[in-house]
C-alpha cells in the first residue's frame, strides 16, 4: 500500500522536475529575490523587515503559482490523455492513486519551496551579513499552505476540468484569507469560518520575533485537517468517477 | 477448461443532465485458461465499456465480474495485464522509469528490476530505449511500450484493447506473433479489435456484441464454417469444370490456374471421383468457410432487422 502510493508519488514528482514552467518560476522569482536588496533604505533594522516581508510574499506567491500549474490539471490530463489506465489496472486503490498524486505534488512544492529557503536566507546573508534563519519559519508556513491547495486542487480535479480548478483555487485562496475582512473576531462565525490564516505568519517573522513551538503545533493541526478533509472529499469524488 | 475470467449480465447506464445512454445492455462472457478469446463489434457496441467495467474503470451498473474465481477487486488484478487502446504515458518520463513505475505499482521486487526492463524492452523492439523520455517517441514506439508494460510483470491473463491500432505493417505482425507467443506459454488473452484478420488469425473463440448485447459467440470454425458445404479447390484447364459436377457446384471462380467452388458436403467424394477422372489435380478439400468480414456484416445486418421489428 505504502511502496504503491510512493511509487506513485515519485513518478509524479519526477514528471514535474522535468516540467519548464516550474523551473522558470523559481528562476524568475530567484531573480526578483536578488533584486530585493535594492529596494530603498528604510534605516538600520527595518531594512531587513522588509526584505524578509517581501522575501516571503514572494515565496508565497512563486509556491501557489507552482501548485496551481502543477496541481490544476494532474488528474484531468491524466484521465483525458489515459495514462490513468496503466496505472489503475492494476492492483492500485484509486484512493492510492490521489493520495500518491498529491504525495507527489507536495514533493515538488517541498523542494521548489526549499530551493527559495536557501535563496532568500542566501541573499540575506548576503546583503545584511546576518543569517536569517528565522526565514524558514515563514517558508515551511507557506509549504503547508500550498500543500493545502494542492489538496484542494486535486479534490476538484477528480470531478471537473482544469479551468474550473483553477478558478476555484484562486476564489478557494481568497476565500480562506477573507475572515478578517468578513467575520467580526469573537463570533461564532469568526471562529467556524473555514480559514487559511493560521498558515500567515510572514508578520511574526517579518518582525523578527517568529511564532511559539505551541503555534507550530497548532498549525501542523490546521494542515491535517484541511489536508485530511480535502483528500477524503478528493477520494470520494474520484472512487466514484467513470474513467 | 477452467475460466480465468467472467463476466455476467454486465450492464452500464451512464446518466446524463436530462440523458440516459445505456452503453451495456447485457454481456455474458467467459475466457477459458490458456485461450485467446476475441471480442468484436462495430463502434458502440460496448466492447470497450465491458472491458473498463473488468477492470475497474468503469463502475457497473449491474453485473458480475471475475478474475480467476475472484471478484475483480485491484488485489485480482495482480495477474492481469491490460494494453489499453493507444495507449499514452506522462511524456516526461522515460522508458525506464514508466516500466519501473509499473512495475513497482505491479509489486514486483526491485532486484531484478532492471534486467526484467530491459529484457521486455527488447522483446517490443525498443531495446536501448530507457533513458529516452516518451516525449520523443513516436506512436508506434509507445503502442509497443503498451505492449511492454501489459506483459511485464509475467500475468496470467493479459487484455488487450485494439493492440494493433497505430502500427505499421511489421508492428503488427509482431503484435500478432507476441499473441501467439503468449498463448504458447498459456497466457489467457482477450484481445478486443476491429481488425478481422487479427482476430481471425489468433483466436479460437470469439464473442461479437452488438448495440450492447451479445450477437453471437463461439469458436471461429463453428461461425464462419457454411453448415452442409464443403469447399474444393482444383486445378485444371480454364473454361469449363467437369461435366459430372457441373450442376452441383456454387461459387464458382478460377485464379492463377485453379478453380474454387463449393459443393453440397453429400456430394463431395463424387466431385473427388469426377476430377480424378477427368485428369484434375485436387489441391484442398474442406469444409466451406465464409470470412469473417462477411459473417460479420451479415450478423449486423441480422441483428439491426430485428431491434426494427
Amino acid at each position: 500500500m505504502t511502496r504503491r502510493v510512493l511509487a506513485i508519488a515519485r513518478a509524479v514528482a519526477a514528471d514535474a522536475r522535468r516540467r519548464k514552467i516550474v523551473w522558470v518560476i523559481v528562476l524568475f522569482a530567484a531573480v526578483m529575490a536578488a533584486a530585493i536588496p535594492s529596494l530603498p533604505s528604510y534605516g538600520v533594522g527595518v531594512v531587513e523587515a522588509v526584505y524578509r516581508e517581501v522575501a516571503l510574499t514572494l515565496t508565497y506567491v512563486a509556491a501557489m503559482v507552482v501548485t496551481l500549474a502543477l496541481a490544476a490539471n494532474r488528474i484531468p490530463s491524466e484521465a483525458e490523455g489515459r495514462t490513468v489506465y496503466s496505472v489503475l489496472t492494476r492492483t492500485v486503490r484509486r484512493w492510492e492513486y490521489v493520495v500518491g498524486t498529491w504525495l507527489g505534488i507536495a514533493l515538488t512544492t517541498g523542494v521548489v519551496v526549499g530551493a527559495f529557503t536557501v535563496i532568500v536566507i542566501g541573499v540575506g546573508w548576503i546583503s545584511y551579513s546576518t543569517p536569517m534563519w528565522i526565514l524558514a519559519e515563514g517558508t515551511f508556513a507557506i509549504w503547508l499552505e500550498a500543500v493545502v491547495l494542492a489538496a484542494f486542487c486535486v479534490a476538484v480535479s477528480s470531478a471537473a476540468g482544469p479551468v474550473i480548478v483553477a478558478t476555484s483555487a484562486l476564489a478557494f485562496l481568497f476565500i480562506t484569507h477573507s475572515r478578517s475582512s468578513l467575520m467580526t473576531p469573537g463570533t461564532v462565525g469568526y471562529t467556524l469560518y473555514p480559514s487559511l490564516d493560521a498558515f500567515n505568519i510572514i508578520a511574526p517573522v517579518s518582525h523578527g520575533s517568529g511564532v511559539s513551538l505551541g503555534y507550530a503545533v497548532s498549525m501542523l493541526a490546521a494542515f491535517v485537517g484541511w489536508a485530511g478533509v480535502l483528500l477524503a472529499a478528493a477520494v470520494f469524488a474520484f472512487s466514484r468517477r467513470d474513467l | 477448461m477452467t475460466d480465468v475470467l467472467l463476466i455476467e449480465r454486465a450492464r452500464k447506464v451512464y446518466r446524463g443532465m436530462g440523458t440516459v445512454r445505456e452503453a451495456v445492455r447485457d454481456v455474458t462472457l467467459t475466457v477459458g485458461e490458456g485461450e485467446v478469446h476475441g471480442l468484436l463489434g462495430p463502434n458502440g457496441a460496448g466492447k470497450t465499456t465491458t472491458l473498463k467495467m473488468l477492470l475497474g474503470l468503469v463502475l457497473p451498473t449491474e453485473g458480475r465480474f471475475e478474475i480467476l474465481g475472484q471478484p475483480a477487486t485491484p488485489a485480482a488484478r495482480a495477474h492481469l495485464g491490460f494494453l489499453p487502446e493507444q495507449p499514452y504515458f506522462p511524456p516526461q518520463l522515460t522508458a525506464g522509469e514508466v516500466l519501473d513505475l509499473y512495475a513497482r505499482l505491479s509489486g514486483m521486487d526491485a532486484a531484478g528490476l532492471r534486467a526484467r526492463i530491459a529484457d521486455v524492452l527488447e522483446r517490443v523492439g525498443l531495446q536501448g530505449r530507457e533513458s529516452s523520455l516518451l516525449s520523443t517517441f513516436s506512436r508506434g514506439m509507445l503502442q509497443r511500450l503498451g505492449v511492454a508494460q501489459a506483459v511485464l510483470h509475467e500475468p496470467k491473463i493479459v487484455v488487450l484493447d485494439e493492440p494493433a491500432s497505430g502500427l505499421d505493417p511489421v508492428g503488427q505482425r509482431d503484435v500478432r506473433n507476441m499473441i501467439l507467443d503468449l498463448k504458447e506459454h498459456g497466457v489467457t488473452v482477450l484481445l478486443s479489435s476491429h481488425q478481422l484478420s487479427e482476430i481471425e488469425a489468433v483466436c479460437d473463440q470469439v464473442t461479437i456484441l452488438n448495440r450492447g448485447v451479445v450477437a453471437a459467440k463461439g469458436r471461429i470454425d463453428e461461425l464462419l464454417n457454411v453448415r452442409g458445404q464443403t469447399s474444393v479447390r482444383a486445378r485444371g484447364p480454364e473454361g469449363e469444370l467437369p461435366a459430372a459436377i457441373r450442376s452441383i457446384v456454387a461459387d464458382v471462380a478460377f485464379s492463377g490456374g485453379e478453380w474454387m467452388f463449393s459443393v453440397p458436403e453429400d456430394r463431395a467424394r463424387d466431385t473427388v471421383d469426377a476430377l480424378d477422372d477427368a485428369g484434375w489435380d485436387l489441391v484442398s478439400l474442406g469444409p466451406k468457410r465464409e470470412s469473417l468480414e462477411d459473417y460479420f456484416a451479415s450478423l449486423l445486418a441480422d441483428t439491426a432487422e430485428e431491434m426494427a421489428s
